[in-house]
């Protein structure tokens, strides 16, 4: 019946559109790229999940079917040829089939981007396509989109390369997945896409004005979409896609486009549905809600009775309060099936069992006095007597002994035996791999077949169950989400996803609030930035040491780090002087002596000069270094005593200048501390001026009893630099004569 | 009897982007289509079935409403004038604030220069509807067609657009902005969009400057005195207000509804309050959809608007809106467009779209298209005017061709003048010859330097945009 309405549609979309006689095409990603399936996805690609009692991915291919798509490529990564012997037995590969399928396989893909990429490479599609992934469920008519898209692309000479495809519902509706909760700005009269963000964790939601600035004057910001992971997409995407390495998701791609939108002018719009129902499956929530509407008929003409897969014996019959059984089900005395149950076929059910919401598989068992609530099982299960199920997924294959209760949320993987007498606490999964295993597999994740899972079954074996976990007899092994967080945070987020949780920022906050906040953020980040520059700046000098780098490349890492944290250039040279004089301390410890500290110190002065002289230039770069090193021996009293040295050194490798010395040593002064530092130094920064003024013949200095500095130049005359920076040459001022107060040496 | 609403008329206003035309003739006074502009929004109010308002005007207007003869509101109306001082520069809330004691009720503040066809009843209707704290009337913009006299092709739209945030009915009013202070883009909290998921965020439209107002709002004024306007201040206040539950100012809003349910318990509103608040308590309706929280999520401020999609809704406060009323007031009242009064010669053409004021003189082989003339004014022979609005008590020479200009009340116009897109000001004292354009000259575009206007006090020409000063 399907492929009938899918020749239907064909024809209207034939009729409408003259000159394009090409087949529409489909690009079908079954692989999901990510570990959210993980360990049931270690068994089965997530594409072959049963849900409802039917392998995902086949109800893509009907989706896609019945919009008139003739032509499907599907790719596949991940178990390939387990998807690849699932579409050779089905009814797509038939020669009779309306929508001929290729199947494209390869290891070398890690994300859509690899896909589309490859899609260019080949030159597969020659019109626009739909590109959709393998766990897709859906009933929508795309074909009114598809028109609206070919409409724009012909007016506007191909501006527009994707048409999304969402679907209306309200936040908090349970078919939307949290981690998919997309706002999106959109012109209300061309339907464009002006602004596309994901909200997770988000509290305020930021409109940049550039996007209102288009002629238009109504615009529409829209939380109430469902993503149905559905899009249009022209040829271009696939060469964007290739033009632009980084893109790896869908995600990437629109921001990217809507970013670009000014250069590259492509646009992309949207298409919102109010009827059709499309739903990703991403995670187990969606699976669970995904599952139970298509047992409410929601993905209706696909529900489970109409046997759509036209394979032998899947049928079944549908009673009211959407009562579901398939061939040879039996049922034990004073069992209720309440409401929205689909039993498969060959199963039998227990006395007294107490059945809502839920989907059993083909050829399971179930005991006695059973409760199954939102209950998926797939097949071969077998469930003893007594035995409580809450919103849980049972894979192929598992045994649940007598008396266990599974509370909600958790898994039993392929295979595993449970119980008896248990009860599994909440979000619980249990696999018959090791998690330890899974690391191990890490590198092979993507490669692997067949084979080598059997390999590493017989690995795991040897590992001994824990019966406090699985029960006396139980077989397998508890996960938890801990374990696989080595790889990044967002897997390791349970299966089951983000619970949907009414707003957890929601009403509480207080806008006051948020403006304190606002405040105290616009304070704290700029002291964070430079010590944060100032750790880095450490981290680049002491790479610079171990890894003998060229003081040029220090250079320019500083300076791109200064534009990183937004530091002024006074900044830079102040933390550079301030890193370079505490690196002994920070090597060695606070412990060091003076002695210790200098000795340390000189070297690598030396080494990082010419560091220094690309950033000391000018006069006041000269007094900015000093004040730094003025303010970093005031905290370092106990090594007061080493400033001079430093300071000389600073000036015999000419990154300091003598004139500069003197200025800030006759300057500046702002406090006592600072003026008894001067004192204390005064005496041997004269001998740095000794050193330093050979040409001037210095035969020695004194203080003046007002603080200056008094050189004693030859020919009996003196320089005298004042405190105010003012240097004069004289003959000795008669009160300075005096040894005693002069402190004459 | 308690009214449900008391009307408060705003005409205090200067008129400040009209100065032009407001030197003289106070804003609310200023004719269009023979009537004083505040008589529009009276006429609105009356039409709705008010039997009183109160007028926030100054002290000229008042006197000038009581004493000039010309200006006859014929309003069947109660008008209580009260009077605030011109230097005071006291904006719109500032003077809700003023008339606190007056207000009984809830309150529709209209502006004197508003005038529109709108259904008013469609913004009382979302106020009783809701409950709500506020709501005000917009409408779309509209494009002026007419050329203005002293502007050079189409005025650019250099202006700074209104941000209005409605939800997906289009009558909830969610957020409210102008484009100046959006300097950060447009910031939505996640909670108002998980509550209003449908946001149409809408540019094009202006304020009417129609207001229904809860009276707690007017208490709420008077105690919180640094509000001023209540376009500017009072009315985004109350949008942000609506999603903010734990901050003080609802708090107070509410807490003044206690003091007044303790100290006044006949208080028809308050009374109704509490029965209201009760029926939603017990009732399944709800305004939204998707969450199974209450009606309104529990918010007890809530603001409205209603947008008008068509008919006319001006607001006179440019040269370029004062034209365009002109051209479109005929059409607001069923009134005979020459006035029995008047003295017409038969040998003149006067067009179905142009008004004759009272005792005015028209003589022959006189042509007057889409034009209004105003009270007392004298046009005489072989004069042409198209376009153009001539005020109260002007003269006319002959041979005169008037076209799309303005000129105000009691200027003459010389024998065989030519004026084109001018605005000829005007005054009052000079009896003879108030703003005189000399005969056969012609005031055109290119003929700048050769007009010749006796200037008394400020009379201001434009020609095509150009200030001719001498």
């Amino acid at each position: 019946m399907s492929s009938r309405g899918g020749k239907q549609k064909k024809g209207n979309v034939t009729s409408e559109q003259e000159e394009e006689e090409q087949p529409l095409q489909a690009v079908l990603v079954a692989d999901s790229f990510n570990r959210r399936f993980f360990p049931i996805s270690k068994d089965q690609p997530r594409a072959l999940l049963p849900l409802g009692n039917v392998a995902m991915i086949d109800y893509t291919l009907e989706f896609l079917t019945s919009t008139g798509v003739q032509e499907t490529f599907v790719f596949c990564c991940w178990m390939s040829n387990k998807i690849k012997d699932h579409l050779l037995k089905s009814k797509w590969c038939r020669p009779t089939s309306p929508n001929v399928v290729h199947i494209i396989t390869s290891d070398l893909y890690r994300s859509l981007g690899d896909v589309l990429r490859d899609v260019d490479a080949k030159n597969l599609v020659r019109n626009d396509f739909i590109l959709v992934y393998g766990d897709v469920v859906s009933n929508i008519d795309v074909s009114q989109a598809l028109q609206e898209h070919r409409h724009r692309r012909k007016v506007d000479k191909n501006i527009s390369v994707m048409t999304m495809v969402f679907k209306e519902s309200s936040p908090g509706h349970k078919t939307r997945c949290e981690e998919d909760d997309v706002i999106v700005a959109m012109d209300s009269k061309s339907k464009r896409v002006l602004h596309y963000q994901k909200t997770q964790g988000l509290k305020k939601l930021q409109f940049p004005m550039n996007i209102f600035q288009h002629g238009s004057d109504e615009f529409e910001i829209r939380h109430d979409l469902l993503d149905c992971h559905i899009s249009i997409c022209s040829p271009q995407v696939a060469e964007l896609f290739t033009d632009n390495f980084d893109y790896q998701t869908r995600n990437d791609f629109v921001r990217g486009i809507l970013v670009n939108e000014e250069i590259l002018g492509n646009q992309i719009h949207l298409y919102v549905t109010q009827d059709g129902y499309g739903a990703r499956v991403s995670n187990l929530q969606m699976y669970d809600s995904v599952s139970l509407d298509m047992v409410r008929r929601w993905v209706y003409p696909l529900t489970p009775e109409a046997n759509f897969t036209d394979q032998q014996g899947q049928g079944c019959t549908h009673s009211r309060h959407n009562v579901y059984r398939g061939a040879e089900v039996s049922l034990g005395h004073g069992s209720q099936m309440e409401e929205n149950v689909l039993i498969g076929r060959d199963t039998s059910i227990g006395a007294n069992c107490h059945i809502s919401n839920s989907v059993i598989g083909n050829n399971c068992t179930i005991g006695d006095n059973v409760v199954l609530d939102r209950a998926h099982m797939w097949n071969n299960v077998h469930v003893s007597s007594n035995v409580e199920i809450h919103q849980s997924v049972v894979c192929d294959g598992a045994v649940v002994k007598e008396a266990v209760r599974l509370n909600k949320q958790c898994v039993l993987a392929y295979n595993v035996v449970i119980g008896p007498n248990l009860s599994l606490p909440e979000g619980t999964v249990v696999s018959m791999h090791h998690p330890e295993e899974e690391e191990e597999d890490d590198d092979d994740e993507f490669l692997s077949d067949d084979q080598e899972v059997g390999h590493s079954k017989d690995k795991t074996r040897q590992k001994a169950f824990n019966p406090a976990e699985v029960g006396p007899e139980g077989k397998g092994y508890i996960w938890k989400a801990s374990m696989n967080d080595t790889e990044d945070e967002e897997l390791a987020q349970c299966l089951w996803g983000l619970v949907l949780n009414p707003d957890p920022e929601s009403d509480s906050e207080s806008e006051a609030s948020e403006e304190s906040q606002d405040r105290s953020r616009s304070v704290s980040p700029e002291i964070d930035d430079v010590n944060a520059f100032q750790l880095e700046v450490l981290g680049t000098l002491q790479r610079g040491l171990e890894e003998n780098i060229v003081c040029d490349n220090l250079v320019l890492e500083i300076n791109s780090l200064k534009y990183a944290y937004n530091i002024t250039l006074k900044e830079v040279m102040q933390i550079l002087t301030r890193v370079v004089l505490e690196y002994p301390f920070q090597q060695q410890g606070t412990q060091l002596t003076t002695l210790q500290y200098t000795g340390s110190l000189l070297p690598l002065l030396k080494t990082w000069s010419p560091v220094f002289k690309n950033y000391i230039k000018r006069a006041q770069d000269h007094l900015d270094c000093l004040s730094a090193v003025e303010e970093l021996f005031l905290e370092q009293d106990t090594h007061q005593t080493a400033m001079v040295k430093v300071l000389m050194k600073m000036y015999q490798l000419e990154i300091l200048e003598e004139e500069a010395i003197l200025k800030w040593f006759s300057t500046g002064a702002t406090n006592d501390k600072s003026r008894q530092l001067r004192k204390n130094q005064g005496v041997r920064l004269g001998q740095i001026c000794v050193w330093g003024k050979p040409s001037q013949n210095v035969k020695g200095y004194q203080f003046g009893h007002c603080g200056s500095l008094i050189l004693l130049l030859q020919k009996e005359t003196t320089l005298l630099i004042f405190s105010d920076g003012v240097q004069r040459k004289q003959t000795p001022c008669s009160q300075c004569h005096k040894k005693e107060s002069c402190g004459m040496v | 009897l308690q009214m449900e609403l008391q009307a408060v008329l705003m005409a205090a206003g200067g008129g400040s982007r009209m100065m032009d035309l407001t030197y003289n003739t106070p804003k609310p006074l200023l004719p269009v289509g023979n009537k004083p502009l505040i008589w529009y929004p009276l006429n609105l109010l009356e039409r709705v079935g008010f039997e009183e308002v109160i007028v926030i005007t100054t002290k000229e207007v008042q006197k000038m409403i009581s004493t000039d003869p010309k200006v006859k509101l014929d309003v069947k109306m109660k008008l209580d004038l009260v009077c605030i001082q011109e230097d005071a520069d006291m904006g719109t809330a500032d003077a809700l604030r003023h008339i606190q004691q007056k207000v009984k009720t809830d309150v529709l503040v209209v502006s004197c220069d508003l005038i529109t066809d709108a259904a008013l009843h469609e913004v009382v209707d979302l106020f009783r509807a809701h409950n709500a704290t506020l709501s005000m009337l917009m409408s779309k913009a509209h494009e002026f067609t007419e050329t203005v006299p002293g502007q050079k092709g189409k005025k650019k739209t250099g202006e700074q657009r209104d941000f209005v945030g409605v939800d997906g009915t289009g009558k909830r009013l969610l957020f409210m902005a102008n484009e100046a202070d959006l300097d950060e883009g447009v910031v939505i909290r996640k909670s108002i969009m998980r509550k209003h998921p449908r946001m149409h965020i809408k540019t094009g439209l202006v304020d009417a400057h129609l207001y229904c107002l809860k009276k707690s709002v007017v208490d709420f004024l008077a105690d919180n005195k640094s509000i001023s306007s209540i376009r500017g201040e009072l009315v985004p206040y109350l949008v942000r207000k609506q999603f903010s539950k734990s901050t003080n100012s609802p708090k107070v809003i509410d807490e003044t509804h206690q003091n007044l349910k303790k100290n006044d318990k006949i208080q028809i509103s308050s009374r109704d309050e509490e029965l209201l608040h009760l029926t939603q308590e017990r009732s399944c309706w709800n305004d939204h959809r998707g969450d199974m929280s209450d009606a309104y999520h529990g918010g007890r401020l809530r603001c409205y608007v209603h947008i008008m999609d068509e008919g006319i809704c001006y607001r006179v406060n440019t040269l370029a809106a004062y034209i365009e009323a002109n051209r479109l007031a005929p059409k607001l009242f069923d009134e005979p467009a020459v006035h029995p009064s008047a003295v017409v010669s038969e040998r003149c053409l006067i067009g179905a779209d142009s008004i004759i004021g009272a005792s005015c003189q028209i003589s022959d082989k006189t042509s007057i298209k889409r034009s209004t003339i105003g009270v007392s004014t004298t046009v005489r022979e072989k004069v042409k005017v198209t376009n153009s609005i001539i005020m109260h008590g002007v003269t006319i020479e002959e041979g005169c061709n008037i076209q799309g200009s303005v000129i105000c009340s009691n200027a003459v116009i010389g024998r065989g003048a030519d004026i084109k897109y001018c605005l000829v000001g005007s005054h009052s004292t000079a009896r003879e010859h108030n703003s005189k354009i000399a005969p056969e000259k012609r005031l055109t575009e290119c003929h700048r330097a050769e007009v010749n206007i006796t200037y008394h006090y400020k009379s201001i020409t434009y020609n095509n945009c150009h200030k001719v000063s001498k």
